[in-house]
């Protein structure tokens, strides 16, 4: 029995990395035909079977574009946004899957995030539409001519700044719109201690908490 | 069908033109459309989800998803909390199968960190076992719930039973019900009981029984057959076109299952095949997850036997205070009940996720699938439509 | 459609006689053994280290004093409190819990009409589940959301470090140290138990992000010594960690050297980091004596906030007990001189060969300068008195030690026998064996303690490392006599102590003469403490300061002796004597010759 199972095992070992090789090799034939055709920026294969591009605002629904009709990338698989304050950008990802060679890319576009729009694309997938609808809601980002855009999704008659953008306190907000439970403090136990045992003496400085 | 075999056929002169912007021009002053609001408190909606329906007569000519009643921002929520508080939160996100969100959020952490190939290998038994009770329990829940939708509510009581028999053995292995918090960053939280496996065999023997029961029941049943064939029909075409993922997609005839596709924890060393069918109807789809049903009770079966008696369960991590992952960002999917169930995770370098980003299934077809499918059909195939397309809100709310 | 369609549903008639579900299994059963049902906190073995507040995700923890538990070392006195109106039970607390006193049982129903009862202690408030053993506990083993394990410490084997003087323990690694610091929990009950309070788990953070600047800062905010104290401070801190009550305590002590090694030699990068490089002075002048650590300790702190520094030290270097009482092998002299240099370049003026009470008084002193510490240590070692023990072959430990430093010839024998079980017995132990190396090639002392093995006073390692390096070690002994033959030195007679301390808690030894043992020996070194010499104190300056029973100053909690307001002291003659509590109190008498002086 476990003699059955570790040549299971091992089988499973041997063939795992052979599959995984024919996939990371199809995976870079596949980058090469791409930037023989595009200027990518930032190209990182996460998996053998996943791979992430940068490219250009403007040349993203070309791409993408490109990556379904000849490259066989069928499936949409998810719409995403990425609040990178520091840098003052808003980072999509659109994250496309292909079928038949079972690998999947993901295509970052960075946009300005003061200023943030971009090309709607809901008439090449039906789903997409609804993303677009959520990421105008949650980071406020307008896609000109994507249906229902202007519609709530979850929230409705939010008057707030859209919530999944990191500058949007949710604790802050969570305090200012319900009611904390009165009567509750906690001791920090190395203050706590502090304070009963040696009040007066010489201390760092700093309190201990992690952030 | 259900209109053919009554001999009723629609008006459509009266049905609402389509103006030039392709809106549909419905006028509510003219009287001769109704709005209704059905949900989000509604027994025969799939969880707290609303769907505005503009009706003619009974026959639906527009219809719309509300979500949003049920829970909110979850992402957010993971992502102000450390990689470890991710998962308790994370599970909310999927009331019917809670344990897929767990192991997204292990597994986009572990390899983001460089820990996947720590994982011991009992973790990845025992995480397949847990996800393929999950499996189960959903089933058990949404195959009869599809008769029940047709009000064959018998089938829903059966089948609620013997859920609850897979939840007490959930409650032995994991330590609760529904919630189980299990898959834990690194590993699972623990070992089989003992006598773990002959309790699941005779459960999984009364669940044999019942598929042989659901079958006479629900399969060679004029009514449901009269109902659900016919109903709701999803081309191989509209596939790709709408992101259709899982038995939806597997029941016209797309056979796509991330198990097969991209093989995940020790899946590849399981005998199965998905199940598929051609028609891509309501019919189909619950005919489909029928048979899953009885793969699933094979897999466990399966697993239960292929698994090492003893193992590790957890690989040593970082402190979870303390762990910080590198910049980086990945995709980790799995096939739940419902499909393609995927998990977007992107790092910064910080003790905290950038962003978590879930797709559920539902986010395609409880929305744009579901609305175009509405259109056209009898107010009384709504929750049936809803129910064979295993719509869940929480996943679009997240 | 099919005609059996219509029949084949019937056959759901079937199961109308069976019994319904609800009466097989009727309600309430008990949950599963590993079910997450509500707290239970085992009160006496929690320390209030408020890990399980860190963890939870929902905030339903608060830590709140308990009425009837103390603070004290190693447990804060607080004790968590739970809201159920947050609490989604998960039990990472549990998982988390440093002491494993905190569990969930498998009790899953309450039924309350005032929900503030929802907010708890649980193992104080007492509930109706608190007997339930099943339940969720922190599974073990080889689960752990911290590592349990100490970084292995690199050492000179045995073999090698008993033939030299040579430092023999290495030092972390930049990867093990940041290994050893990810497993703090940050919770700070070590901080209390440090005789400085030093900023713990903010300098193991400072490790985590890999910022030396940043820890030398939190350092040097508590202790000025940070080199010689990572090497041999006695850590008590690392008795009280909470990580060690389930797996290794945090190297504490080890991870304080890590960061003072990687800051370079040189003073100028000290005074960089430190921003001491232009240190203004206040016109104030301060007379130090000894230049022990309590008497460094203060000379830094007052010339950080401007005064004028002299210190008087009567041997030829400064370091005191640090440099002339704790073996090389332990702590090398260019640890010590790194950072008395940094003490130094502050503008803190060393006197050395001057002997305070004989070269210049005490009343000078007070006349020169504007206020006088004095931290002039146990540098006495104290006898027996047992018959015999006045014998030429008999010698005390301390002025061995300070021999082997100042490079004195020190008499070596064949046979060592060492009375004393603290760490200065094994100090000279250890010494006497790389003596005996050198001079005969192989090692024979033997070092006898009143004490039994588990409470011999020197620390664990110490005792370890000596037998490893050919030490005989024999706990459990009480001297009786020098044996000498001819006047000559044979042998120390021991009888097995029974007691050492009287129901008064007073030091009163009791022997089994019947267990008596003769340990052979050319020479007898007595080990068993060191007593102060306060001859430097006229009688004038006695009659104005009082004294304790036990011989000790009176000083206030800033260190100033009581009826002398121009006289602070500390050191090993107040508390200790340790290092540690040293520059604690050289730090404290710092700050009161502060308030003292500017009011
Ligand atoms: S983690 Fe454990 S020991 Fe620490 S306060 Fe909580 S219950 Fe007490
Ligand atoms: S069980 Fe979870 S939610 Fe409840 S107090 Fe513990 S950590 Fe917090
Ligand atoms: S060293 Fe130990 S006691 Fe101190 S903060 Fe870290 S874990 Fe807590």
């Amino acid at each position: 029995m476990e003699h059955a199972r570790l040549q299971l095992v091992n089988k499973l070992f041997n063939d795992r990395p052979k599959s995984y090789k024919y996939n990371l090799f199809q995976m870079k034939l596949l980058i090469d035909r791409l930037t023989q055709h595009y200027n990518l920026t930032d190209y990182k294969q996460q998996r053998h079977n996943l791979a992430f591009v940068t490219v250009d605002k403007q040349l993203s629904p070309d791409i993408i574009t490109h990556l379904r009709d000849y490259e066989g990338f069928s499936h949409f698989v998810l719409l995403s946004c990425v609040d990178w304050i520091e840098d003052d950008k808003l980072q999509l990802t659109y994250l496309l899957n292909q079928p038949n060679h079972k690998y999947e890319i993901g295509v970052r576009v960075l946009i300005d995030r003061k200023n943030p729009e971009m090309v709607s694309l809901h008439k090449m997938w039906k789903q997409i539409w609804t993303y677009q609808r959520e990421l105008h809601e949650a980071f406020g980002i307008i896609f000109p001519g994507s249906p229902r855009l202007e519609e709530n999704f979850v929230l409705e008659g939010w008057t707030e700044k859209p919530h999944m953008l990191r500058d949007f306190d949710t604790k802050e907000y969570a305090e200012r719109t319900y009611f904390p439970r009165p009567g509750r403090t906690s001791n920090d136990p190395a203050t706590y201690m502090r304070e009963k045992l040696y009040p007066n003496q010489p201390v760092t400085a700093k309190t201990n908490k992690n952030d | 069908m259900i209109n053919s075999f009554l001999g009723f056929k629609p008006d459509r002169s009266l049905y609402p033109k389509t103006n030039a912007e392709g809106k549909l021009e419905i006028d509510l002053s003219s009287h001769q459309y109704t709005k209704l609001w059905l949900g989000p408190n509604h027994p025969g909606v799939t969880g707290n989800m609303a769907m505005e329906l503009t009706l003619n007569g009974d026959e639906i000519v527009e219809g719309k998803t509300h979500v949003g009643y049920l829970h909110r921002g979850f992402e957010k929520l993971i992502e102000r909390r450390l990689f470890v508080q991710g998962f308790p939160t994370s599970i909310r996100m999927c009331v019917a199968e809670p344990d897929t969100n767990e192991y997204l959020i292990a597994a986009c952490t572990e390899e983001l960190s460089g820990y996947d190939k720590q994982v011991p290998e009992m973790a990845k038994w025992l995480r397949m076992l847990s996800l393929e009770m999950a499996r189960l329990q959903g089933l058990l829940r949404g195959v009869p719930g599809q008769a029940g939708t047709f009000s064959l509510g018998i089938g829903v009581q059966w089948g609620t039973y013997l859920r609850d028999l897979i939840l007490d053995r959930f409650e032995e292995l994991t330590g609760a019900r529904v919630y189980h918090m299990y898959i834990i960053p690194g590993g699972v939280r623990g070992l089989l009981p003992d006598g773990f496996k002959d309790r699941m065999e005779d459960n999984l023997k009364e669940i044999d029984q019942f598929i042989i029961k659901i079958r006479k029941l629900i399969f060679n049943n004029a009514v449901f057959k009269t109902r659900a064939v016919g109903l709701g029909v999803i081309t191989p075409k509209m596939v790709d076109q709408y992101g259709i993922v899982g038995t939806n997609a597997r029941a016209a005839g797309v056979k796509r299952d991330v198990r097969k596709d991209n093989p995940y924890l020790f899946y590849d060393l399981l005998d199965f095949d998905p199940p598929t069918a051609t028609e891509g109807d309501v019919y189909a789809r619950t005919w489909v997850r029928w048979q899953e049903l009885i793969q699933t009770v094979d897999l466990i079966r399966q697993i239960m036997a292929k698994m090492p008696e003893k193992g590790e369960i957890r690989a040593q991590m970082p402190n979870v205070l303390n762990w910080r992952i590198p910049q980086g960002e990945t995709y980790v999917k799995l096939e739940s009940g419902r499909g393609e169930y995927g998990l977007y995770y992107v790092t910064d370098g910080s003790d905290k996720p950038r962003r978590v980003n879930l797709r559920g299934p539902s986010y395609t077809h409880g929305i744009a699938l579901l609305e175009d499918m509405l259109v056209n059909t009898n107010i009384a195939d709504v929750h049936a439509l809803m129910v064979s397309l295993q719509v869940c809100p929480p996943e679009i709310e997240r | 459609m099919n005609i059996k369609d219509i029949f084949t549903p019937f056959t759901v008639w079937s199961s109308v006689l069976k019994d319904p579900v609800t009466i097989k299994n009727p309600i309430g059963r008990e949950a599963a053994p590993r079910y997450r049902g509500f707290h239970y906190n085992d009160i006496n073995a929690c320390i209030g280290c408020g890990t399980c507040e860190a963890i939870c995700e929902n905030q339903a923890i608060d830590l709140v004093p308990v009425e009837g538990i103390v603070t004290k070392s190693g447990d804060s006195g607080l004790r968590p409190m739970v809201d159920y109106g947050r609490c989604c039970w998960c039990a990472l607390c549990v998982d988390i819990c440093t002491t494993a006193s905190l569990r969930l049982t498998n009790a899953y129903t309450w039924v309350d009409t005032d929900p503030d009862n929802f907010r708890f202690i649980p193992g104080v408030d007492k509930k109706d589940w608190d007997e339930v053993q099943l339940g969720w506990r922190k599974p073990e083993p080889n689960y752990s959301f911290y590592g349990l394990h100490r970084q292995h410490m690199g050492e000179l084997h045995a073999e090698d470090r008993k033939s030299s003087f040579i430092e023999f323990v290495q030092g972390y690694s930049k990867e093990q140290a940041q290994q050893e610091a990810d497993r703090c929990v940050s919770c700070g009950i070590c901080v209390a138990t440090c005789p400085a309070h030093m900023g713990i788990p903010e300098y193991i953070k400072a490790i985590r992000n890999d910022d030396m600047e940043e820890g030398m800062r939190i350092l040097y905010e508590t202790n000025p010594l940070p080199e010689i104290c990572g090497r041999i401070c006695t850590h008590k801190c690392e008795d009280v960690c909470s990580i060690g009550h389930h797996g290794d305590p945090l190297s504490i002590r080890w991870l304080k050297r890590y960061i003072a090694d990687q800051i370079p030699t040189d003073v100028n990068t000290y005074q960089d980091i430190l921003g001491t490089g232009n240190l203004a002075k206040n016109g104030k002048k301060i007379a130090i004596v000894g230049s022990g650590p309590s008497g460094l300790s203060a000379a830094h702190y007052l010339a950080l906030l401007g005064y004028s520094i002299t210190v008087f030290e009567k041997l030829p270097a400064a370091g005191g007990m640090m440099r002339y009482g704790i073996p090389e092998y332990r702590l090398p002299y260019d640890q010590i001189d790194k950072d008395i240099n940094y003490i130094a370049s502050l503008g803190v003026e060393f006197k050395y060969n001057i002997t305070v009470g004989k070269d210049i008084t005490l009343d000078q002193l007070s006349k020169d300068f504007d206020a006088v510490f004095s931290g002039t240590g146990l540098h006495l070692g104290r006898s027996t008195r047992i018959p015999g023990s006045d014998n030429e072959n008999v010698y005390q430990s301390v002025d061995l030690l300070r021999d082997i430093v100042t490079g004195k010839p020190v008499p070596v024998m064949p046979k060592v026998v060492v009375i004393g079980g603290g760490n200065v017995a094994m100090d000279i132990t250890r010494s006497m064996a790389r003596l005996q190396m050198e001079k005969y090639g192989k090692v024979d002392v033997l070092a006898t303690s009143l004490e039994d093995e588990d409470f011999m006073p020197a620390d664990r390692e110490e005792i370890v490392e000596a037998r490893e390096e050919g030490c005989t070690i024999v706990p459990g002994y009480g001297p009786q006599e020098v044996v000498l033959e001819n006047g000559k030195l044979k042998g120390l007679k021991v009888w097995k102590c029974l007691s050492i301390f009287d129901e008064n808690k007073a030091f009163n030894p009791k022997f089994d003469s019947a267990q008596e043992r003769i340990f052979e020996a050319d020479m007898v070194i007595e080990s068993i403490g060191q007593g102060m010499d306060l001859s430097y104190l006229t009688e004038e300056i006695k009659s104005k300061i009082e004294f304790n029973n036990r011989g000790r100053i009176v000083v206030d909690a800033d260190y100033q002796a009581k009826g002398l307001p121009w006289l602070f002291v500390g050191g090993d003659i107040i508390e200790g004597p340790d290092v540690i509590h040293g520059i604690a109190n050289g730090h404290r008498a710092a700050m009161g010759i502060d308030r003292f002086l500017n009011g």
